[in-house]
């Protein structure tokens, strides 16, 4: 009884929907219909990302951005398409790319021929506030980007939230490429082969800001490492040596190196929390753009994101302020180098020690372990570099 | 003629809406009541009868520690509550884990979805952690909880607690870490703590028991509120003394077989109307 009394109330909530449906079937057919300013239906190629072994399944995609084949065909032109500064003269282009360097999985490395010791500066030469940070598996960042965390979810403020504010951001800051929107618009609008590119990416052969970013942020999404040897390894394909093992060891104990805690592991392999920590590095706080300036707590001054581990081969300098030009000295610092302040981390715990107070031989295993995570397929892939001819060429 | 068109339109609308409500006033219709009802557990932290104050030196052990609490976040699992009958009822949503992270107030109220009987009962039961069929590692692959792993060289699974502290007795300038971590514990064989030197893991987990009284009721979410009273950690059958253990807990199944032996009296159950 009870059983046919629940099915005549679905059978009414069905009826419901019913004439829900077809009480407004034109928006729904409105919506189906969407075509193309050339004329062919609007319906770009879902793109899926593929998780890798153990890597979170909660992807960080915006409901109104969702990835698709030409969306990130789009954006792989846009990133590297000095154009995209506004600017016509070959002195002044200036993309994604002239910082964000494959080879050093995307950040400008210490050797960049311009931006000495490894911090960019913007087309009109002010420097940015922080050093770079990896781009590495940004579809997995869940606490903001950049090393405060400004651009967040969270931000009380419209433009600050998404990848794809990060992106329409850095085309406008004077630290970066300072581009005058309207200009960069109708510089990309002329060029020919993007129009058809906007169109078969977002249905409208109009270029906007909003469809820039969004293309870019779509390519970025899909800068994915996770092919290091230490991935092998935990895949069984492969063996860490001795060095390395025993680094792995020290990465993963409390009274070892305890990197774990900021940094994950194998339970956690992204090697970040993506979460923010002062790490003992200073005592003396002037950076006016550190966690704190986000958050207002105390606890949080001097604090900074914990960046991914992967690829720490290629993305020298290391720290927000570029202290470390290598990963010998990062070791050392770790080892003997901490300073206690009263927003320290409360997981810097080997303060009292001002370290971790590695051996030598201890360094040199840690070192190894650290470059087992290098991922040497990502700063070669195809589907990441400079596409070989771009729109217009 | 677009008048004459919209006139059955705005029927139809007006139908579909009475249709909803007829749906969702579902009890008065059919004269159906609901035969179970539900639970709301809510997770609350106090220190010395005060909720808790983030980031703030304002507690003191029985021994002299003053102590400030940075973050905390925990497991509780195989969550069963038993009928005034002695049936115990296990709550099957979330397979039975829970995770609270004190300072995420989302996280610190777990909407149960199982259906429980309409009966008086008289007693919560859960485990403080997981136990070895539940603590397995990667299980979860999303933070927060996978930021709770415990690394697999240590037993693997997940930390059953991470209670970040400064701390500093009265003889100290400056305040130092305590990483109040709880999880597997690992037998050395000598006074080495590399992991080629373990013998053998102990599960620290935990039975709590709380006897309540408190009814579920047809068609109402009963709440229950679970109060960690954070002293008791370090004031319970076993003074707790920072001090002792300056490398850490994770290492150290002593400091960890203490925090447990106080952690079975930590839990209260506050309400349960």
């Amino acid at each position: 009884m009870k059983k046919i009394k629940f099915s005549v109330r679905l059978f009414k909530c069905a009826v419901a929907l019913i004439f829900l449906l077809f009480s407004t079937s034109e928006l729904f057919l409105l919506s189906c219909t969407k075509k193309t300013e050339t004329g062919s239906s609007f319906h770009p190629t879902p793109y899926t990302i593929q998780i890798p072994l153990h890597f979170p399944t909660v992807l960080n995609i915006p409901s109104d951005n969702p990835m698709t084949v030409e969306g990130i065909t789009l954006g792989r032109y846009l990133f590297y398409d000095g154009r995209l500064s506004g600017r016509p003269g070959p002195d002044s282009l200036m993309s994604c790319s002239t910082c964000h360097i494959q080879a050093h999985s995307f950040v400008c490395g210490i050797d960049h021929p311009v931006f000495t010791g490894g911090h960019p500066h913007g087309l009109t030469g002010i420097p940015t506030p922080h050093f770079m940070l990896p781009m590495i598996n940004l579809v997995w960042a869940d606490h903001g980007y950049l090393w405060n965390g400004m651009i967040s979810g969270n931000n009380p403020q419209s433009g600050y939230r998404t990848l794809e504010d990060v992106v329409g951001l850095v085309i406008m800051i004077p630290q970066e490429i300072h581009g005058d929107t309207n200009r960069t618009k109708a510089m990309i609008q002329q060029i020919k082969g993007y129009p058809e590119l906007f169109d078969k990416a977002f249905g409208s052969s109009i270029v906007t800001e909003k469809n820039i970013a969004r293309a870019i942020a779509q390519f970025i999404r899909t800068l994915i490492s996770a092919n290091s040897k230490f991935d092998q390894y935990l895949q069984g394909k492969v063996q860490l040596s001795d060095s390395e093992l025993s680094g792995y060891v020290l990465f993963m104990t409390e009274q070892g190196g305890d990197c774990f805690h900021c940094h994950g592991g194998d339970g956690n392999p992204l090697f970040t929390t993506n979460l923010f920590y002062n790490n003992g590095k200073d005592s003396v706080f002037t950076d006016p753009y550190d966690r704190f300036s986000i958050t207002g707590n105390a606890f949080d001054i001097g604090a900074y994101k914990a960046p991914t581990l992967r690829n720490l081969a290629f993305t020298a300098p290391y720290m927000r302020d570029g202290s470390f030009s290598t990963i010998d000295e990062v070791i050392d610092f770790y080892s003997s180098g901490l300073v206690w302040s009263p927003s320290i981390s409360p997981l810097m715990h080997h303060i009292a020690t001002h370290g971790v107070r590695l051996t030598p031989s201890q360094k040199m295993d840690l070192k190894a372990f650290l470059l087992s995570l290098t991922d040497s397929s990502f700063i070669i892939n195809p589907a990441f570099s400079r596409p070989s001819k771009m729109p217009g060429e | 003629m677009k008048t004459i068109l919209q006139g059955p339109k705005i029927i139809i609308l007006l139908f579909t809406v009475m249709l909803f409500f007829s749906c969702t006033k579902r009890y008065e219709c059919d004269n159906e009541r609901p035969t179970h009802g539900n639970v709301i557990f809510t997770f609350v932290h106090q220190v010395n009868g005060g909720s808790l104050k983030f980031d703030t030196m304002l507690y003191r052990t029985a021994i002299g520690n003053n102590y400030m609490v940075n973050d905390l976040q925990y497991f509780v699992s195989r969550v069963s509550l038993r009928t005034a009958k002695g049936k115990w009822v296990s709550i099957k949503t979330d397979n039975g884990i829970h995770y609270t992270d004190a300072s995420d107030n989302n996280s610190c109220t777990w909407w149960v979805n199982d259906i429980l009987p309409v009966t008086s009962y008289d007693s919560i039961s859960f485990l403080f952690g997981l136990d070895e069929e539940q603590n397995t590692s990667n299980r979860f692959t999303n933070p927060p909880e996978s930021d709770m792993f415990w690394p697999d060289m240590m037993g693997g699974g997940y930390h059953y607690m991470k209670m970040d502290l400064k701390w500093k007795n009265d003889s100290m300038t400056q305040s130092l870490p305590f990483n109040f971590h709880i999880g597997i514990g690992q037998v050395y064989i000598g006074n080495s703590v590399n992991p080629d030197s373990i013998i053998g893991f102990v599960q620290n987990y935990f039975k709590v028991s709380l006897p309540c009284n408190f009814e579920i009721t047809p068609g109402n979410y009963q709440q229950i509120m679970l109060q960690m009273n954070i002293e008791k950690w370090f004031d319970g059958r076993k003074s707790f003394n920072f001090a002792s253990y300056p490398n850490g807990m994770m290492q150290n199944q002593e400091a960890m077989f203490y925090a447990c032996l106080n952690g079975r009296n930590v839990f209260s159950l506050v309400t349960a109307k």
